[in-house]
């Protein structure tokens, strides 16, 4: 690709510059999208003359606390390590950094992803060997962050049951059928709830045959 | 045969067979062992015919027989042209069952194998993946809640989840790219003030969401400028940024159309919504003020201050009426405010009409100033004529030298322009050639860039493609079982072959060693025919006249006789013998048989069904 674009010199500055941006998103792309703002911050994460090691090790810890900490703290970055970079830079880093966790969190990126992935944007192998030591440490509580944003039906916790016998009803004098009354105690972020309804013999037998239909489609999905 | 059996078995085990781990042959199978396996065989050549078949064999005896023929049956109808029948899987013999089974093994169809071979994508790994995360789920046992461990928190316990809610964040701006045209205030502003990005949605459980959110937004944005710079972009040569103040323009243009064609009629409409009017006329206010770059709209100006003039009158009125609507006054209320809008609308008019006056009286005075001037420019050429008119024929010679002498001054200007326009018409032509030549270079070099373009993304593609593949590859090979050893199957058929091979030479140096035989026998059978012909001639001759040479003769014959039976019974031991081989393999292959085993087997069920159908005739007795 490289010789082909030397090619035509008389190009302006400006439409070079997209080719190889758009060279550049392209062989990106084949792994984890980022946006044109999160690489530039990333890049500069990468710079020595921004970021020397231990603030580098001291913005990577920041980011990660603040994307897991419960609460919103503002002075997150007023770290004495970080006071000598250019705040603007480094808030712009930080947010590249946060968005970049949260994609390898989403894409499960493992080892080898990642570290192609920073070696595109400049990254030393030392610094991504220390992003990858933190991201591991954290990454299932990444992952749990993640699942915990959706939405999710109550799930049965208890089942309580009982079984009568109807004598008789206004309408039949001599009915004689047994029927269960069954309570399901279901559970939903905190607040319970009961489900209470009866059915006979037949009516719970077909209920258990779907259930165990449900199981079976669960198993088969499994064994792809 | 070990060999065999090993893929037999784990062909068999991939069919959903559950076969232990001690059982390497077939000849350890068991009956049950031999109707499921069969079985899950045949369901999976055959759906069909194999849902209707048992896997497991019933206790009954007369059942059994039944499942025996109907397993027979299948098997025929799928194509097995070996001997088949009940007996093969109730009373099994070893060679049978693993004719039949390999038989089913490789009708089984290759699916697995093609699907590996032919790329699924993206999807079928994510699709392995969910299959995997499924059945870790499902290994593990389900606790009830009080006795959950920290392991079970991620798939049984409910905990609290946050609904996907993002709200806008606010960016610091990288000060290399756009950061040059930015105000001071704002760079302080984001310097000091700006909170870091986690810290900017109000509640905690958005951030990860919001993060996410302007991300892909981000991105979505890129793409599209991309697809539409290299779809139109390109080809109207400018630079990104004169394309987007272009398309900017525009857009404004259109909107600003848009905007304009809707006010429009509602102040005829009286006051059916003076509020909506007035915002929009804000709305245009604001276009315009935000416009520096307004060449086009320039044209409209006049229009756009009358616009403006009858929107800031509506504005007014509306400002009036609009207590309206909001609730209920009484008649007089409502005349009252109809006699005071009356009047100040009166008032509004009066003051038009003396704005009307006083611009066509302004019209008039500039048109008379006008027509003024004119007439003493005219007066002040005839004042000229007439100082003169004393010296005419003086001034007529003199007037003339000055025509003749400005005459030449213009023949002479025209050459001198001839002299110079030559060259620069040529510079000009020579430009334009350039220039059109530079137009045609550029077009081309722009065709180029664009199927550069194309080639670049085609081979992304392929390269995402492969990547892709070779992934789920890797992936596939990690989950294909270690335990068939490929090579070692390889060098055992080689073995195998070699072996093959080495018999048949074998074979085929005593076939020839047996023909060689066969040939000698045949000479040496001849050769003894031919003698014992001539001599039985010549001692027949002889015999006829010497006694004890016809005495000699009939020992010949004798002798004769006897060697023929003498090699007639060694034809006959031989062919025994041969008959006692053959007889003693076959035992053999009885023997292996289990016949004895099978027979005594065969005899219980005998007595089984005996005992059945006694019971059931005792049972129809009572009944």
């Amino acid at each position: 690709m490289m010789p082909v674009s030397l090619r035509c010199p008389r190009l302006s500055p400006p439409r070079l510059h997209t080719l190889h941006q758009l060279i550049r998103h392209m062989v990106l792309s084949c792994k984890m999208e980022l946006s044109e703002s999160v690489q530039r911050g990333l890049q500069s994460l990468a710079n020595q003359s921004f970021f020397d090691q231990s603030s580098f090790q001291v913005l990577i810890d920041v980011s990660f606390r603040s994307v897991l900490s419960s609460h919103a703290d503002p002075g997150v970055l007023d770290q004495p390590k970080l006071k000598p970079i250019d705040q603007i830079l480094l808030k712009q880093s930080h947010y590249a950094l946060t968005t970049f966790i949260l994609e390898a969190v989403k894409h499960n990126a493992d080892q080898s992803t990642i570290s192609s992935c920073l070696e595109d944007l400049t990254f030393g192998p030392e610094r991504i060997e220390t992003f990858y030591s933190t991201y591991q440490k954290h990454n299932k509580e990444l992952k749990h962050l993640l699942a915990s944003i959706g939405k999710r039906p109550p799930q049965i916790h208890d089942v309580s049951w009982r079984l009568n016998h109807q004598l008789k009803n206004e309408q039949v004098d001599k009915v004689n059928e047994p029927f269960y009354l069954i309570s399901l105690n279901t559970k939903n972020e905190g607040s319970s709830e009961d489900i209470n309804f009866t059915c006979t013999v037949e009516q719970l037998q077909d209920l258990v045959g779907k259930l165990k239909d449900a199981a079976k489609i669960v198993e088969k999905a499994s064994q792809m | 045969m070990e060999e065999v059996d090993k893929i037999l078995i784990h062909a068999l085990k991939q069919v959903g067979t559950e076969v232990s781990e001690e059982t390497d042959s077939v000849r350890q199978f068991s009956s049950e062992m031999i109707v499921e396996a069969v079985v899950r065989c045949i369901r999976v050549i055959n759906p069909g015919l194999g849902s209707a078949l048992p896997t497991s064999l019933p206790p009954g005896m007369s059942a059994r027989f039944r499942v025996g023929m109907s397993l027979a049956q299948a098997c025929q109808d799928i194509g097995y042209k070996g001997e088949i029948g009940y007996q093969t899987f109730l009373y099994s013999n070893e060679p049978e069952i693993r004719s039949l089974l390999m038989f089913l093994v490789e009708k089984l169809p290759r699916e697995s194998a093609e699907a590996s071979d032919q790329p699924t994508g993206k999807s079928m790994v994510l699709q392995r993946a969910i299959a995997a995360a499924i059945r870790a789920q499902l290994a593990v046992p389900w606790l009830p809640t009080n006795c959950r461990l920290p392991l079970h928190a991620e798939t049984q316990s409910p905990e609290t989840l946050h609904s996907f809610h993002a709200q806008p964040l606010s960016l610091p701006y990288c000060t290399k790219g756009a950061g040059k045209k930015q105000l001071k205030e704002m760079t302080a502003y984001q310097r000091h003030i700006l909170p870091p990005v986690t810290a900017q949605p109000s509640h905690y459980a958005s951030v990860v969401a919001s993060i996410m959110e302007q991300h892909a937004a981000e991105l979505s944005a890129a793409q599209e400028w991309d697809t539409e710079w290299n779809s139109q972009g390109l080809l109207s040569r400018l630079t990104p940024q004169e394309y987007r103040s272009r398309k900017m323009a525009r857009l404004r243009k259109r909107i600003e159309e848009q905007l304009h064609s809707a006010s429009l009629p509602s102040p005829d409409s009286s006051f059916g919504g003076p509020r909506s009017t007035s915002d929009l006329s804000e709305l245009l206010q604001t276009f315009r003020g935000s416009a520096p770059s307004d060449h086009i709209l320039s044209k409209g100006t006049h229009f756009t201050h009358t616009q403006k003039f009858t929107f800031t009158q509506v504005r007014t009125s509306a400002a009036v009426t609009s207590p309206v609507p909001t609730g209920r006054h009484s008649e007089g209320d409502i005349q009252l405010r109809h006699q005071e809008e009356l009047a100040s609308l009166q008032l509004q008019f009066q003051g038009l009409c003396s704005d009307v006056d006083q611009l066509t009286v302004l019209d008039e005075l500039k048109q008379r100033v006008l027509g003024n001037s004119e007439k003493e420019e005219k007066m002040q050429v005839k004042k000229k004529t007439i100082t003169l008119l004393p010296d005419a024929d003086n001034n007529l010679l003199k007037l003339q030298a000055l025509v003749e002498a400005s005459a030449k001054r213009v023949v002479n200007l025209a050459s001198q322009w001839e002299k110079h326009r030559a060259p620069l018409i040529d510079e000009h032509r020579r430009l334009k050639e350039i220039c059109s030549n530079q137009d045609l270079e550029s077009s081309r070099k722009l065709s180029e860039i664009k199927s550069l373009h194309d080639k670049i993304r085609v081979s992304t593609e392929e390269a995402k493609k492969k990547e892709e593949i070779y992934k789920q590859l890797v992936t596939e090979l990690e989950s294909l079982p270690q335990d068939v050893s490929r090579s070692a199957y390889t060098q055992r058929i080689l073995e195998i072959v070699s072996n093959i091979k080495k018999q048949k030479e074998e074979i085929t140096k005593i076939l020839s060693d047996t023909k060689e035989l066969q040939k000698e026998i045949n000479s040496l059978t001849g050769k003894l025919d031919r003698t014992f012909a001539v001599t039985d001639e010549l001692v027949f001759k002889d015999a006829k006249k010497d006694e004890s040479v016809r005495k000699s003769y009939k020992y010949l014959a004798a002798l004769h006789e006897n060697c023929n039976h003498l090699i007639q019974t060694i034809e006959d031991t031989g062919t025994i013998l041969r008959e006692i081989r053959d007889l003693e393999e076959q035992i053999e292959t009885e023997n292996s048989n289990k016949t004895v085993a099978n027979l005594e087997r065969i005899l219980d069920d005998y007595k089984a069904i005996r005992q059945e159908n006694s019971a059931l005739a005792a049972k129809v007795r009572e009944g």
